[in-house]
């Protein structure tokens, strides 16, 4: 029952999403479809971590549906964070920058 | 006919500068516009293929060591090149067709933004030359900026100045990455540092070589508006006139092709760099589609479309098969004509109604039929439905991660193209099908009849690429093999 009051709390959660203007319900259904979307791919995503290690690709799998589906609704929270800032956008560059480091760091083993 | 290669630079690059020098006079501002642009897909389509060594300066053998050394900044020209350089030319000019009949007086500067990216983005793709390919990176890009800045639309030079800014960073990047190569191989011909790499010239554990991977990689993002650049590139597409995004968007895709084969070519005997690639493919598949998914201003929505869809080049490329290159590259061909239609098409509605918000908007199917039929022709084709361009190299892309053990890419592959086909019939709906909104006045507002045609024949090669995707396929299949 909890995780069906949060489902429906998301909906709710959604009108702040387009605020100001009003919101239609094909808005919402395309706000829901995205969240869905976005949690089946990114566990997809996950399971690709078997090339590396059969058992990291499953805890690492498992423990990301559990913290997405509990932090429903993830779409408000995405779209935040990827809006038209310069401050966001640079923050994220920097992040890129040490994700890209970090793969050539403990990647360079794979050479 | 090789003496056309250096052309195809040339051309739009003089005519960049005598449009703009002469644009006091109207008519033969025009009148030069039609003609350069109509010469840009001739050109490619007319010319042999092969090299051409600026200056004259042939390849020298090294006796000693049997290695042949290129001295001169080399252009080379397969069907690849062809096939994509003829694209950009027939886009460039059906753009030119289109703001030349929009406007009853141009402005040379903006014309010569539209040459000056079009000569950019060509000598990207012809060059064999890392330095040179980078100066037209950074010409590219200024002439991305002068677009956007030069569109009507509110907030364009915010964006614009926003996109100079980030690029203020991703540049020096990718410059100090090649300063690397440099250093480490004595050449910035591309032929002699794949060369030194496969010769064992070079280490690549040296992390100096690792690093030079890094920076040139940063920069790639950057020019691809991979993540995460994905939001400022949706930005500046969304601010831009809907013609001028046409063309951006194709910028995007051929420089993003052209740096990554060089990238290839160089970094391909290192495993990371195709897990890289992969990883932020998948990224730019899942944040575009999704954000998309959630956006009321359609010209935003298909922005991040655009983003997500070079997540498909970018997986070919990194599955890194002969197949799979060929899907991403096919993949690129279709994206730059789809989306071109895209944001042509919905650059009318916006010309019809002065409104973005799908919100307020509605029954414009019975107002404008033509552009809604090839609206939606174009959304299919973008979501990868049958028999349609983008069906051939989606499926192509699917069965290439198969066959390479990644069955996950294959689901991911098909769940995004569920989500854009999703993303499409959700703006489809609502600014076709719904009943038209009170407030909505569409009296006395006609879609110009240049975008009609205009959709009209890039709807045409849609269908013809997916009927017939074996005329582009088999050529991109050689270039492909000659590469690996």
């Amino acid at each position: 029952m909890k995780l069906y009051d949060q489902i429906f709390d998301v909906v709710k959660q959604f009108k702040k999403l387009f605020s100001p203007g009003p919101v239609t319900n094909a808005d919402v259904s395309g706000s829901i479809t995205a969240e869905i979307f976005l949690i089946v791919s990114l566990v997809l995503a996950a399971i690709l971590l078997r090339h590396v290690n059969v058992l990291l690709a499953g805890l690492v799998t498992l423990i990301l549906a559990v913290v997405l589906i509990a932090n429903i609704p993830l779409i408000p929270k995405f779209k935040i964070e990827q809006e038209d800032s310069l401050e966001k956008m640079l923050f994220y560059a920097i992040i890129t920058l040490a994700i890209i480091v970090t793969f050539m760091y403990w990647g360079g083993n794979f050479v | 006919m090789n003496e056309l290669i250096p052309l195809m630079v040339i051309v739009p690059l003089m005519a960049a500068l005598v449009i703009s020098a002469f644009s006091r006079f109207n008519t033969l501002t025009k009148a030069l516009a039609f003609i350069v642009a109509l010469c840009l897909p001739i050109i490619p389509l007319a010319s042999n293929y092969g090299l051409h060594y600026f200056g004259g300066y042939e390849p020298i053998l090294d006796n000693v060591t049997n290695v042949m050394y290129h001295p001169a900044i080399t252009y080379s020209f397969t069907f690849l090149q062809q096939i994509f350089i003829a694209g950009v030319g027939l886009l460039t000019f059906l753009v030119v067709f289109i703001y030349l009949t929009k406007y009853r007086k141009v402005s040379g500067p903006y014309l010569f933004l539209l040459f000056l990216g079009t000569a950019a983005v060509t000598a990207m793709i012809l060059t064999d030359d890392i330095f040179h390919m980078f100066v037209f990176f950074e010409i590219l890009a200024l002439a991305q900026v002068g677009i956007v800045a030069a569109s009507s639309i509110d907030y364009s030079y915010e964006m614009a100045l926003k996109y100079m800014i980030l690029g203020s960073i991703g540049s020096p990047m990718m410059l100090l990455g090649i300063g690397f190569l440099l250093a480490l191989t004595g050449s910035v011909n591309v032929t002699d540092i794949v060369a030194a790499v496969h010769n064992g010239l070079v280490n690549v554990k040296s992390p100096v070589f690792l690093l030079s991977l890094g920076l040139i990689f940063f920069g790639w993002l950057y020019a691809s508006g991979l993540p995460p650049f994905h939001t400022i590139k949706s930005g500046i597409y969304s601010k831009a006139e809907p013609h001028g995004a046409a063309l951006l968007q194709s910028f995007t895709v051929i420089s993003m092709i052209s740096i990554v084969l060089i990238m290839f070519r160089i970094y391909s005997t290192l495993p990371i760099f195709e897990v890289l690639i992969v990883f932020f493919s998948i990224l730019a598949m899942i944040l575009g589609v999704s954000l998309a998914l959630t956006q009321t201003d359609f010209r935003r929505m298909i922005g991040f479309l655009a983003v997500g869809e070079l997540g498909f080049i970018g997986l070919g490329i990194g599955l890194g098969t002969q197949f799979a290159i060929t899907a991403g590259l096919f993949q690129a061909l279709n994206e730059i004509i789809i989306t071109a239609l895209l944001f042509i098409g919905f650059g009318a509605i916006v010309n019809a109604t002065d409104e973005v918000d799908t919100r307020k908007l509605g029954g414009l199917l019975a107002q404008h039929p033509k552009v809604s039929i090839m609206l939606l022709i174009g959304g299919l084709a973008m979501a990868g439905v049958p028999p349609l361009s983008g069906f051939q190299s989606k499926l192509m892309l699917v069965q290439a991660s198969l066959s390479c053990g990644y069955p996950e890419l294959s689901i991911l592959a098909i769940m995004v193209s569920i989500a854009t086909f999703v993303v499409f019939v959700k703006t489809y709906y609502t600014m076709f099908l719904k009943p038209k909104p009170k407030e909505l006045e569409l009296e006395g507002k006609e879609v110009p009849r240049s975008m009609i045609i205009v959709m009209g024949v890039l709807l045409v090669i849609i269908i013809l690429l997916g009927v017939f995707p074996d005329v582009v396929t088999n050529g991109i299949s050689n270039f492909v093999g000659g590469i690996l």
